[in-house]
């Protein structure tokens, strides 16, 4: 452990007791000077809106774009000479629906895993802790110009509901069309190099493994990203030519920081026909409905 | 899935969570729900008080400090444009009042303030709202000796993990100044605490 790592344990060892007493002298300090503003609450801008003027989230937005990459791996990756990856190919694009799990590597306090459900005219995305779920995201694409998000936070009991422009999306939710565009997925992975892994049985299924370990199949980044490194796996059923598991990791150096995440998706479910109630708006009446309208560009 | 501290496809990283939830919090307490601003309160006094404490040494103006930052939150917040964190903003705030008290204290910085013993616990009013541990203290004073510039980093990189970057742009200064400034400041400490942090 280095000297910074040894202070930094210091100063978390450093603990800080509150008085209840003082505390709640002080609270009512702070609670009264909120009271004595009588000024009537100004319109709110949308937090959507705030949440898309941040560099750090438009690149987040962008990241989806990564992801569609990622999720073309899954299911386009190929040498692009090998039968069983053209298979491949062609039976995803076929999928009707797709139900697949998604778990990261990295811990995360806010949930264990997420389960997602698509189509082609929506999606939903429910993530889980301890078993429960406790947000539901629902993309609904089928708008002429516009597409709707809809977060409910099921902890706050909260549902926001957030419209956007198809025309100002910038990269937010157009991924859904990268993503069922296999021409441009395919073009994007076979822009990689990519290696063979032969193959290996998982889970008493016999899969056959590409991986790649190319930055270049993310594109142009949009972001600055110093020494990133990827490594992406996707295994496939040998006998029903679709994905079965698909590993990434990665790591680079993001505003001064080193960053490195992974994840792991299964229990994929191809070309099933989603139940109309998954993709259906299920939102519990005591919940405090957000709209989000400003968020439509000007 | 998490990457350079952004989420992929709708799993958002703690920051993001965190920002989300401050974000929603902020909301509510702008429609007149006072759980709000009780939540905001108690998710974020204890780390800007220990902030504020490693950076003044003085308990007593941490305290006063903290207690104004969040008055000044519940007074403003309908006006506050908040582009980036509460939490950010919260401690952006507590920032610029410890370089304010500096700045009103300079007499008596000129006759040391910075190493006047830190008031501790055990010598305060029943009143005393933060309650340190001995290792706080012991590195409260430790953190006294560091000149204030090393101090801010110092604290703010080992308190709220802000990155060099955003250190660098609340400083005024180049990225490379601000990781110097850590580097000198992490190793007078560690002489400093030499036993303390070896433990």
């Amino acid at each position: 452990m280095n000297s910074a790592d040894k202070i930094k344990r210091l100063f978390e060892k450093a603990e800080l007791g509150i008085n209840p007493n003082a505390d709640e002298k002080v609270f009512q300090d702070v609670f009264q000077a909120r009271q004595k503003i009588t000024t009537k609450t100004p319109a709110i801008p949308g937090i959507w809106r705030i949440t898309m003027k941040s560099p750090i989230v438009k690149l987040a937005v962008a990241a989806v774009i990564i992801v569609a990459v990622l999720l073309g791996i899954n299911q386009f990756g190929g040498s692009g000479t090998s039968v069983v990856w053209a298979e491949v190919a062609r039976k995803v694009e076929a999928s009707r629906g797709l139900i697949f799990r998604c778990t990261d590597s990295t811990a995360s306090d806010e949930y264990d895993y997420s389960i997602a459900y698509t189509s082609p005219r929506y999606c939903r995305k429910d993530f889980y802790k301890d078993g429960q779920i406790i947000r539901t995201a629902y993309v609904d694409f089928t708008g002429s110009d516009t597409n709707t998000l809809i977060d409910v936070f099921h902890i706050h009991k909260l549902c926001m509901t957030t419209t956007f422009k198809k025309s100002e999306n910038g990269l937010f939710l157009e991924w859904r069309n990268d993503w069922t565009n296999p021409s441009f997925l395919v073009q994007t992975i076979l822009s990689g190099e990519h290696s063979k892994l032969g193959r290996k049985t998982i889970e008493g299924v016999l899969c056959e493994g590409i991986e790649t370990t190319d930055p270049a199949c993310f594109g142009s980044l949009p972001g600055p990203v110093n020494n990133l490194q990827v490594e992406f796996r996707l295994w496939v059923s040998v006998e029903t030519g679709y994905p079965v598991l698909f590993e990434s990791k990665m790591s680079g150096e993001y505003e001064g920081q080193w960053d490195e995440s992974g994840c792991v998706i299964d229990q994929f479910q191809w070309d099933v026909e989603l139940d109309s109630s998954i993709l259906e708006l299920n939102i519990p009446p005591d919940y405090e409905k957000v709209q989000r309208p400003g968020v439509v560009g000007p | 899935m998490i990457i350079f501290g952004i989420p992929l496809f709708g799993n958002p990283p703690k920051e993001l969570c965190t920002m989300i939830e401050d974000k929603l919090l902020i909301l509510r307490f702008k429609q007149g729900r006072n759980g709000a601003l009780r939540q905001i309160y108690d998710k974020y006094k204890v780390e800007l008080l220990k902030l504020s404490i490693v950076l003044t040494g003085d308990v007593n103006a941490a305290e006063d400090m903290v207690h104004d930052v969040f008055v000044k939150f519940a007074q403003s917040a309908d006006r506050i444009r908040l582009t980036g964190s509460l939490k950010n903003y919260l401690i952006t705030s507590v920032i610029n009042r410890t370089r304010n008290y500096r700045r009103d204290n300079r007499r008596r910085s000129e006759i040391g303030l910075d190493k006047v013993d830190l008031v501790t616990s055990a010598e305060r009013g029943p009143l005393q709202w933060a309650v340190l541990s001995e290792r706080l203290e012991l590195l409260s004073r430790a953190m006294q000796e560091l000149p204030y510039e090393q101090r801010e980093v110092i604290s703010l990189r080992m308190e709220t993990d802000l990155p060099f970057r955003r250190i660098a742009r609340l400083q005024r200064t180049s990225v490379n100044t601000v990781k110097g400034r850590y580097r000198y400041g992490i190793n007078r400490l560690r002489s400093l605490l030499n036993s303390e942090v070896d433990k």
